[in-house]
């Protein structure tokens, strides 16, 4: 066994549900962030996001009644 | 004069937050500079138990985070939500309930502080019926937010009130898990976790309450705020939505790096510290998107002083970001931790960052709401140089007395025999702490300024009618 496999083995058979919990809520915060950076990272997303920066801008329609933010 | 927001949102509850929220910086930084200067001159304690450093650094904490913290927070978010969503606030009637009983959680902190009546957990010292109190005004809070924002006329929800959003939900989890205790009697409880868990709850809770209510719900602030004083949109909105997600999903880790050898297991240690430095990414990422806000536009920080406070306070951001992570580090934490070098890098957020910012949205705020100018703009710029100064100073002297402590701490000689005495230490501080007192007393100095400067605009306000002239005045041709 080299020095990396030795590093990351784990006792699977120790862990508790305590354990489980943290290690799946772990992983699928990491899935989450992961999705929302793809999300606002992707091209086709680039012009619907950036409309959104004129909203405190724009308040003052939104004191007149218009509906505005895509 | 905005006589259309005037009519259309509830603007009073938000002024009335505005300036008590001037009034607690000015408390919460008086009792401040007492207690530092008790440290330099422990004379000043009087022999009274109610004037001891251990009984006013609570009120201390307690002033400048819930009271000028929490109404500027309270203030700022109820008045964007408004102006972002285009809907007056959901219930006039809980908003008034918020401000009557945040104010009446103050009054009592005020009152049991001094007395000696504490849960002595840091940033949560206030005793079981206190914090049932804050619970519920806080989830009014957020209420009233959350349906405000379920009203609203636009379609996408600005990155400002996810920043508030997220702040409400994990101050309402971290600090009702936090606070669950067993009461033994009407001012005494016990908590219900015990031991290592007890340290872990305590420092979740206490870094989430930098992170979320510090932080998170100061970054609305910035993102609504700045954008509106350069009167320029916010540099990137994509880089704001990477800031906030990654915020809220690291945030959250970090308390553990609050308790490096301790009893916690070590790895939970180096998770905190892990995280904190992967924090360093998004929490940059946030600053520059705010400073380059004003690409092209720098010019702006020559006239306008209300931007130059926020400028400053993301530089200050920056800066503590970075030193954090840093010293969540094992071998810094070794050397830094239980020094002054904590309480340098605590207030180079909080006065550097998050007062920086909040003062600079109440300046915002003030003449917003009030429909005049500021009364004194070269007062304005006399605080932005008070509070920066006074900052620097106070920051400076911290660090390089925390260094010096850590550093004296832990040297000893060749037969493994400390160098110095604790006693010695404590002495070797005293220029600092006289050093820290005067940094304090001028960031004081400042927020007095700007309290005067606000009391005279609301007065020429009230003498030239024009709160009335705005409630009054006919909306097709009002707004001017």
């Amino acid at each position: 066994m080299n020095s990396l496999s030795e590093h990351l083995q784990t006792n699977w058979a120790a862990m508790t549900t305590n354990d489980w919990v943290g290690t799946i809520l772990t992983v699928v915060v990491f899935l989450l962030i992961l999705a929302a950076y793809i999300y606002a990272l992707y091209p086709k997303n680039k012009e619907k996001l950036e409309a959104q920066r004129f909203i405190p801008l724009d308040d003052d329609q939104l004191d007149d009644g218009e509906k505005h933010g895509g | 004069m905005d006589a259309t927001a005037e009519q259309k949102y509830n603007l009073d509850v938000v002024r009335w937050f505005a300036v008590m929220a001037v009034v607690y910086l000015v408390v919460g930084a008086l009792v401040g500079v007492y207690i530092a200067s008790q440290l330099a001159w422990p004379v000043l304690n009087f022999d009274s138990p109610y004037l001891s450093f251990g009984r006013l650094r609570p009120v201390h904490t307690n002033a400048v985070i819930f009271a000028f913290g929490g109404c500027t927070l309270m203030a700022t978010a109820f008045y964007s939500v408004q102006r972002t969503c285009g809907v007056r606030l959901w219930s006039d009637k809980m908003a008034w309930f918020t401000f009557w009983g945040w104010n009446l959680v103050i009054v009592l902190a005020v009152i049991t502080l001094p007395l000696g009546l504490t849960q002595s957990k840091e940033y949560a010292e206030l005793e079981w019926p206190i914090d049932i109190l804050i619970a519920v005004v806080w989830v009014s809070y957020m209420f009233n937010f959350v349906m405000t924002i379920a009203n609203r006329k636009s379609s996408h929800i600005y990155v400002s009130n996810w920043f508030f959003l997220s702040m409400m939900i994990m101050i309402t989890y971290l600090h009702v898990v936090n606070s669950l205790a067993i009461p033994v009697s009407m001012f005494k409880s016990y908590s219900i976790f015990a031991g290592v868990q007890d340290a872990m709850i305590q420092w979740w809770w206490g870094h989430n309450a930098v992170g979320f209510y510090l932080t998170a719900g100061f970054l609305g602030i910035m993102y609504y705020f700045l954008p509106k004083q350069a009167n320029r949109p916010v540099y990137s909105y994509r880089l704001s939505v990477i800031h906030f997600w990654a915020l809220s999903f690291g945030y959250v880790w970090l308390g553990a790096h609050h308790l490096q050898y301790t009893a916690l297991p070590d790895w939970t240690g180096s998770l905190g510290a892990a995280i904190s430095l992967a924090m360093i990414i998004p929490s940059w990422g946030g600053a520059l998107n705010g400073m380059m806000t004003l690409s092209g536009a720098w010019d702006k920080l020559r006239t306008d002083y209300v931007l130059r406070f926020m400028i400053m306070s993301l530089a200050f951001y920056a800066m503590s970001t970075f030193e954090g992570p840093v010293m969540s580090i094992k071998t810094v934490n070794a050397l830094s931790h239980y020094t002054d070098w904590t309480i340098g890098h605590v207030h180079s957020g909080a006065l550097g960052w998050v007062a920086m910012i909040g003062i600079g949205a109440l300046y915002h705020l003030i003449t917003r709401c009030f429909h005049t100018e500021m009364y004194s703009v070269k007062l304005i710029n006399l605080h932005f140089w008070a509070a920066t100064i006074g900052t620097v100073i106070y920051v400076v002297a911290m660090w390089v007395s925390g260094i010096m402590q850590g550093l004296m701490w832990r040297a000893y000689d060749d037969y493994g025999t400390l160098a110095y005495t604790f006693a010695e230490s404590v002495e070797a501080m005293h220029p600092y702490y006289a050093m820290r007192a005067v940094g304090g007393a001028i960031f004081l100095f400042g927020a007095m300024v700007m309290l005067y400067n606000i009391i005279m605009t609301v007065r020429q306000s009230m003498a030239e009618g024009r709160v009335e002239q705005a409630r009054t005045a006919p909306l097709a041709t009002a707004t001017a």
